[in-house]
């Protein structure tokens, strides 16, 4: 799967969760820039993005990472 | 030894000297050393024993974590380790609890009339910040975070820091190894910084903690005589109090880690101008704050009871509010616990922990409302209004746990309750009944303008450094500052042979 066809539905992913359909994202969004990602949505963006991906995060991964590049990346590796 | 007495400043001044002679390379061997020299002496030198051996067994704990394959073998070393560290915190500093809470309900007729007797245990300073800091690293290195530290010696000195041992920050083992054990060339900038911060420290643990103190105790001391207004006088006093205690001693040590070229984590950012109590927790406190996100909160959320959880509650109650209702849950788990670190007593874990609990869900259960006040008296999210209103109603609510923070236990803090709304006294407020607490009218005036300074420099903290401020300014205003600071704290400060500054109130824990 390209990082293309990944941020397609990881868009879709970030939307539903925070109930907005405005939302797109890419390689340098953080927590900072979507208003209601604190750190319980946190948990349920991870969830969502498993259930999508059918991927699990670590719980080291869940806690480092620092912008969805970095979560697109685990993505890419897990799923190969 | 506190680190507020004389000696421990001399001692310290003899450290940091030795520090920037003696070779680089064995810079963290002598940090070692003078650690547990420090330990030694801030209490009974027995004691050592608690951290050595929490230490020794993370430490190897870790190693085989690392070591082993299988997930099953890391696991059981993960718990087997984890369960030693909190029994050894569990029955030396919860022990009591167990037996006060066992013999209130035996007392109120439940079961039999066999009442237990508690039992002295003397309890190793700082047992909360280092156990924590240890359980920390050897999650870290069980999730793959971090790299165990092979060499026992360097891992000891993570435990044992002695400027952060006794009452926090709590470290982060990813965020310290690099700076422990490097190098640390003489920075004259960085030394001064430290030092700088220092004396800040010192102002607000001297001039406004142990000040207000006074006006604390004598109303706590006899809240039947000091009741109605008295009381709210007292908890907002005993705020400022502790957070010029807490936030000073931290100032002291991340001052004194400074100096020594050891960046430590921030524990607090101005917690009083939170406009909610998750914003406050986010700003007092905050890396146990942080700790317990990450190694209580988060793997509890990740748990499949929780995914079970929030999917019964979606389907019953709608996406939005069933996903809201089901973090109920994991979060009093999580409140209970904060409350729960304070102190085994049922005063912390109400008013330290489920309070707050209770704030944050009624506070998202009240949110549709809070929408439509706002929309309807037009106060948009910049509003002045609403934001002192935010920060005002969260100090105040803050404070209605710190009543029984201060308060010998729970029952008597709902005593104090009672006694502050029974009477009505008013007037106590500008007839000069507040003078008589242990404050005069001098002293009363030095203690406000104290707290002007804090709030001065709060405000202007929230955009830059306070001290690059001042550094960029010319040498004699610079001067002129860092000396009335010097000369506030020497001649305005609680301190000499014949005061014992009282310990800082979260070493304690």
């Amino acid at each position: 799967m390209t990082r293309e066809a990944i941020y397609e539905r990881l868009n879709a992913v970030f939307q539903d969760v925070f109930d907005d359909e405005e939302i797109t994202v890419n390689d340098a969004t953080t927590a900072a820039d979507i208003e209601d990602w604190d750190s319980l949505e946190h948990i349920n963006l991870v969830a969502a993005v498993e259930k999508e991906f059918g991927i699990k995060f670590t719980m080291g991964q869940v806690v480092t990472m620092k912008n969805v590049g970095e979560m697109v990346d685990i993505i890419l590796k897990s799923i190969g | 030894m506190s680190i507020t007495s004389f000696a421990f400043l001399c001692s310290f001044a003899a450290v940091l000297t030795l520090y920037y002679l003696i070779p680089k390379r064995v810079q963290w061997m002598f940090l070692l050393f003078v650690s547990i020299l420090y330990f030694l002496t801030a209490g009974e030198p027995w004691l050592l024993f608690y951290p050595a051996a929490a230490i020794t067994i993370v430490y190897a704990g870790a190693l085989y974590i690392d070591g082993v394959k299988e997930q099953k073998k890391k696991k059981a070393a993960l718990s087997l380790v984890v369960v030693f560290c909190l029994l050894m915190l569990i029955i030396l500093k919860y022990c009591n609890f167990g037996i006060y809470t066992y013999n209130a309900l035996a007392m109120r007729g439940f079961w039999g009339s066999g009442l237990l007797s508690t039992v002295q245990l003397t309890i190793p300073l700082g047992i909360s910040f280092y156990t924590l800091a240890l359980l920390g690293y050897l999650f870290d290195v069980y999730y793959e975070i971090a790299k165990p530290q092979r060499n026992f010696f360097k891992f000891a000195l993570f435990g044992f820091y002695f400027p952060v041992i006794v009452s926090g920050p709590i470290l982060r083992y990813r965020n310290m190894e690099e700076q422990l054990y490097a190098p640390h060339k003489m920075d004259f900038k960085q030394v001064t910084y430290g030092l700088q911060r220092m004396v800040w420290g010192f102002f607000k643990k001297l001039v406004i903690a142990e000040r207000l103190a006074l006006v604390v105790a004598s109303v706590y001391g006899d809240y039947r005589t000091y009741s109605g207004f008295y009381i709210p006088v007292a908890v907002i006093c005993f705020a400022f109090q502790l957070y010029a205690d807490f936030s000073g001693g931290m100032d002291i040590v991340l001052g004194l880690s400074e100096a020594l070229g050891i960046r430590v984590a921030e524990n607090f950012r101005t917690p009083y101008f939170s406009r909610s109590i998750q914003e406050f927790w986010r700003r007092w406190h905050i890396t146990l704050g942080e700790w317990l996100k990450d190694y209580l909160f988060y793997p509890l959320l990740r748990t499949d009871t929780f995914g079970r959880l929030q999917e019964i509650c979606k389907k019953r109650f709608g996406k939005k509010t069933g996903k809201k209702l089901a973090t109920f849950v994991p979060m009093f788990f999580l409140w209970f616990a904060v409350g729960m670190w304070h102190g085994g007593a049922w005063k912390f874990i109400v008013g330290s922990g489920l309070l707050h609990w209770c704030y944050i869900v009624g506070g998202e259960l009240l949110t549709p409302l809070w929408k439509r006040i706002k929309v309807f008296f037009h106060l948009g999210a910049d509003s002045l209004f609403l934001k002192a209103w935010q920060q005002l109603r969260t100090f105040l609510l803050v404070c209605a746990g710190f009543l029984f923070f201060r308060a010998e236990s729970f029952s008597e803090g709902c005593r104090m309750y009672a006694a502050m709304f029974f009477t009505w006294n008013p007037h106590i407020l500008w007839d000069g009944s507040l003078l008589t607490l242990g404050l005069d009218a001098i002293e009363a005036a030095l203690a406000v303008v104290a707290l002007i300074v804090l709030l001065i420099v709060s405000v202007l903290q929230q955009k830059e450094g306070i001290r690059d401020r001042i550094a960029r300014r010319n040498i004699v205003i610079r001067w002129v500052i860092w000396y009335a600071l010097l000369f506030g704290v020497i001649l305005f400060g609680y301190y000499g042979p014949e005061y014992s500054a009282a310990e800082f109130i979260y070493q304690g824990f």
